[in-house]
């Protein structure tokens, strides 16, 4: 009997037939899908009002203003961070250029960040500076004799990641910050894209600088991203992009920009998505932490289980449980093609997961030779569904066979 | 249109996909129908048709015959985005692939020389990205990323045809120079877009073999077969294919500019209402597939609608005629009850010499939009003359026309001169 989870029937997706058979959705490393609760609260927005923030005296104006405030102040709290310290953007990677470029550094530089990072935790510093990463060792682990090896040139900024995207590895950044406040002065960013729909962060308890990520990876809608900045760096950074919405004055001389958050925030933003984020954090901070993370753990252990459990397939990432979310990307022998199983899984099977390198071209490179195959679950998937993606994979592999001549009747 | 000559041929595969495919036999079982129960073409016609997602869900577990894997000797995989969107993966074994092309282009004497014995013509393609098997559209595969398998070179192309960048078309335009191809297998309307540009760049396109054109992927619009023919010259043989990824070729066009489909290698039929269609009357193709011993596919509903012609073509084979219709997704539904499909508006735009690309796009309220990019030649006369007959054809539904300068592709990458959100709709 297939034990259904109680969070799936928040998912209107989820109750989507292709081809009449039911979905499972195991992507959402990429994005989440959205429960009711955010659906409905975009839709009464467009409904119920529609109007333009900030900047209107009018009552729809000033409702719509408040519930986007009230968005950033549910989302600032669920990292322990005041309100005036979370700059909402686009994107994680909106957020991230957005720290590397306003920081201003000297075209050299020096930054260090991380083997697993994202493209979007990687791209930025090179750009901004001269970037060393990290090594990772076979596992995904962070090589920290590397990373000490690293901090003693004085880095002007470290650049974590503290999930990654294509492990799951969650890496202990609060003894890594550690390490950089007593090493050098660099600023410190954490990309947290990956680890905060898993679990909550407190900023000013983990004593980082900056902290981006994104609504859409935590069951909000997507065009949201957020930057926690401390009060003080935050204030010095150079806005990314100017225009309507933040500045106080302009006059043919200048223009004075508007105060933390805002004077990051050109132009009209995604009113009726960060409404949605709002009810997202609602929706996740009702959820009962406990049965949240023994779910997690549940579901982890069946894909964690499941790759090492069979021929054809090597998992790319540590082999246990320990400090990893809920994803497991894996290698396929050589020469069947990633992009056609993940396909022929979809298409045959209802199975939605990933294939390519993950926005993390170097480390999937470096670790599996090659593109994988990424699961990755949330509170909505269920051990059977894990069970029997790898049911449809084991099937498929056997339908793709060895090279070899195969007997055939015709 | 069911030969008696094949029904034999057709018994026999009915057998082998219910021996051998889990699918078939499970379709066969819930219409309560054994393979014995086929004993006369009429029986045939209780078989329920078997559809794209039938063997989209059911591939390849449950449509790949007993004894193969997709890695087996001759097994030719590839992924389609399909037409109108209908994702397909699928198979076929290459003998299959080239014994229904042998066939099909037999009917041309114009491609005789193409196959000769001993040698492989060398094939260029020139057609949507996303019915290739390469990642054609990046800006970093080489020639030799692009070379599949069986020789065939892909020609990079954008998957918005007109937003292709001029770097692609000058990369397209000097691979062919270099591979020195004796085919070029293109989708009509990307190659009159790339002979618009070869134009521009005074470019040619030529190899020092003999070339062929084999156009195929979407309809084949007088209007792009005008650019093409104007810009190649005469002497240069080119045939409308009858195609789907999954089956190869089901047809082609003759030295005399008629259409034939092949049926040797498949038993066709032509169906309305769940009845064969009379001579001169439109119907659905239903495929079944001849001594197909890896995916077997009985009563295949193609979604492509012919009209079958009775006689026998001057050009004499014996391989029936038809004309090309369209499919079922893009037929203009008017509001009066009649149906008026793509070939029979390309009928109605004709060569249309001052037009280059022509798009004619039904709402979901039934209304149309005929849009079209004009060139030098266009002429008041002449594009008054086609608003007059398409309003008419149309009528009552109302149709606007507008001369632009550009007209988006689909996310597939294909670019289809006539679609109909009614018809997508109610597929």
């Amino acid at each position: 009997m297939i034990v259904r989870n109680s969070y799936r029937e928040d998912f209107p997706a989820l109750r989507r037939e292709i081809d009449g058979q039911r979905i499972s959705y195991l992507d959402s490393a990429a994005t989440t899908l959205k429960p009711d609760a955010v659906i409905r609260a975009i839709t009464e927005y467009y409904e119920t009002n529609g109007a333009n923030i900030h900047r209107g005296k009018h009552r729809l104006s000033e409702e719509a203003s408040d519930a986007y405030e009230a968005s950033r102040v549910l989302i600032a709290s669920h990292i322990g961070a005041a309100a005036n310290e979370v700059v909402l953007t686009r994107n994680t990677s909106e957020a991230l250029n957005l720290v590397a470029q306003g920081l201003e550094l000297e075209p050299d530089a020096y930054i260090v960040g991380c083997m697993d990072a994202h493209h979007s935790q990687m791209l930025p510093w090179r750009r901004a500076g001269r970037l060393a990463l990290t090594r990772v060792d076979a596992d995904g682990r962070l090589d920290r004799d590397h990373f000490r090896e690293l901090l003693r040139e004085r880095p002007k900024v470290v650049a974590l990641t503290h999930c990654s995207n294509v492990t799951g590895t969650v890496h202990p950044v609060a003894e890594l910050i550690a390490e950089i406040r007593s090493a050098t002065d660099a600023v410190i960013v954490l990309d947290a894209a990956q680890s905060l729909p898993h679990q909550r962060l407190n900023v000013h308890e983990l004593d980082v600088d900056f902290v981006a990520f994104s609504m859409h990876k935590m069951l909000g809608p997507t065009g949201v991203g957020v930057l926690f900045g401390r009060s003080r760096l935050l204030s010095a950074l150079r806005p990314l992009t100017v225009g309507g919405g933040m500045v106080d004055w302009v006059d043919l001389d200048g223009s004075v920009d508007r105060r933390t958050p805002y004077k990051f925030e050109a132009g009209t933003p995604a009113i009726a998505s960060v409404i949605g984020s709002g009810a997202a954090i609602r929706y996740l901070e009702a959820l009962d932490p406990a049965a949240l993370h023994q779910h997690e753990r549940d579901v982890a252990r069946a894909l964690v289980g499941g790759a090492l459990t069979r021929p054809g397939v090597r998992l790319i990432g540590p082999p246990n449980l320990t400090d990893r979310i809920g994803l497991v990307s894996l290698r396929l022998e050589q020469g069947v093609p990633t992009g056609d199983v993940a396909r022929m899984l979809s298409d045959s099977y209802g199975y939605m997961v990933r294939s390519g390198h993950m926005c993390s071209q170097p480390l999937v490179t470096g670790l599996a030779g090659g593109e994988i195959l990424r699961v990755s679950a949330y509170l909505y998937n269920e051990v059977a569904e894990v069970e029997g993606f790898y049911e449809a994979l084991d099937e498929l592999l056997a339908c793709i066979g060895p090279a070899a001549v195969v007997g055939a009747r015709r | 249109m069911s030969e008696p000559s094949t029904f034999e041929a057709v018994r026999e595969e009915i057998a082998y996909a219910y021996d051998n495919t889990v699918f078939f036999r499970k379709h066969m079982e819930a219409s309560g129908l054994l393979p014995a129960d086929i004993r006369e073409p009429a029986d045939f016609l209780r078989l329920p048709p078997t559809s794209k997602p039938h063997y989209r869900r059911n591939f390849p577990a449950g449509v790949l015959a007993k004894g193969y894997t997709l890695n087996s000797p001759h097994v030719m995989r590839f992924q389609s985005s399909g037409t109108s969107g209908e994702r397909l993966n699928s198979a076929i074994l290459s003998y299959d692939l080239a014994r229904r092309q042998a066939s099909a282009l037999g009917v041309n004497r114009r491609f005789d020389e193409l196959w000769r014995p001993g040698s492989r013509p060398r094939i260029c393609r020139f057609a949507p990205p996303n019915c290739s098997d390469v990642e054609c559209a990046t800006g970093f595969s080489t020639m030799e990323d692009r070379i599949l398998a069986d020789g065939t070179l892909v020609l990079t192309v954008a998957h918005d045809l007109l937003a292709t960048p001029e770097w692609q078309i000058v990369k397209a335009l000097d691979e062919i120079e270099l591979y020195e191809p004796d085919l070029l297998v293109v989708d009509p309307t990307h190659f009159a877009f790339l002979t618009r540009w070869a134009r521009r760049l005074k470019r040619t396109i030529t190899s020092p073999r003999r070339l062929h054109m084999v156009c195929g992927y979407t309809l084949m619009t007088r209007v792009a077969r005008r650019q093409i023919e104007e810009f190649m010259g005469p002497d240069l043989p080119v045939g409308d294919m009858i195609g789907m990824s999954e089956l190869g070729y089901l047809g082609f066009e003759c030295h005399h500019g008629n259409r034939h489909v092949n049926d040797r290698d498949f038993h066709m039929e032509f169906i309305r209402d769940g009845l064969p269609v009379a001579y001169g009357e439109t119907g659905e193709l239903y495929v079944t597939t001849v001594d197909d011993g890896l995916v077997p596919r009985i009563r295949y509903a193609t979604g492509d609608h012919f009209t079958p012609l009775e006689g026998r073509c001057p050009c004499g084979s014996d391989l029936p005629l038809v004309r090309i219709e369209g499919r079922a997704t893009h037929m203009i539904r008017l509001t009066d009850g009649r149906t008026v499909t793509p070939g029979a508006v390309d009928a109605l735009v004709g060569e249309a010499p001052g037009i280059d690309l022509y798009k004619l796009e039904q709402d979901r309220t039934g209304a149309c939009t005929f849009r079209y990019i004009p060139n030098a030649a266009a002429d008041r006369s002449q594009s008054s003359a086609l608003e007059h007959r398409l309003t008419e054809a149309l009528a009552p539904n109302p149709v606007r026309f507008e001369a632009v300068d550009y007209i988006a592709g689909e996310r597939s990458g294909k670019f289809q001169p006539v679609v109909s959100q009614i018809s997508a709709e109610g597929a």
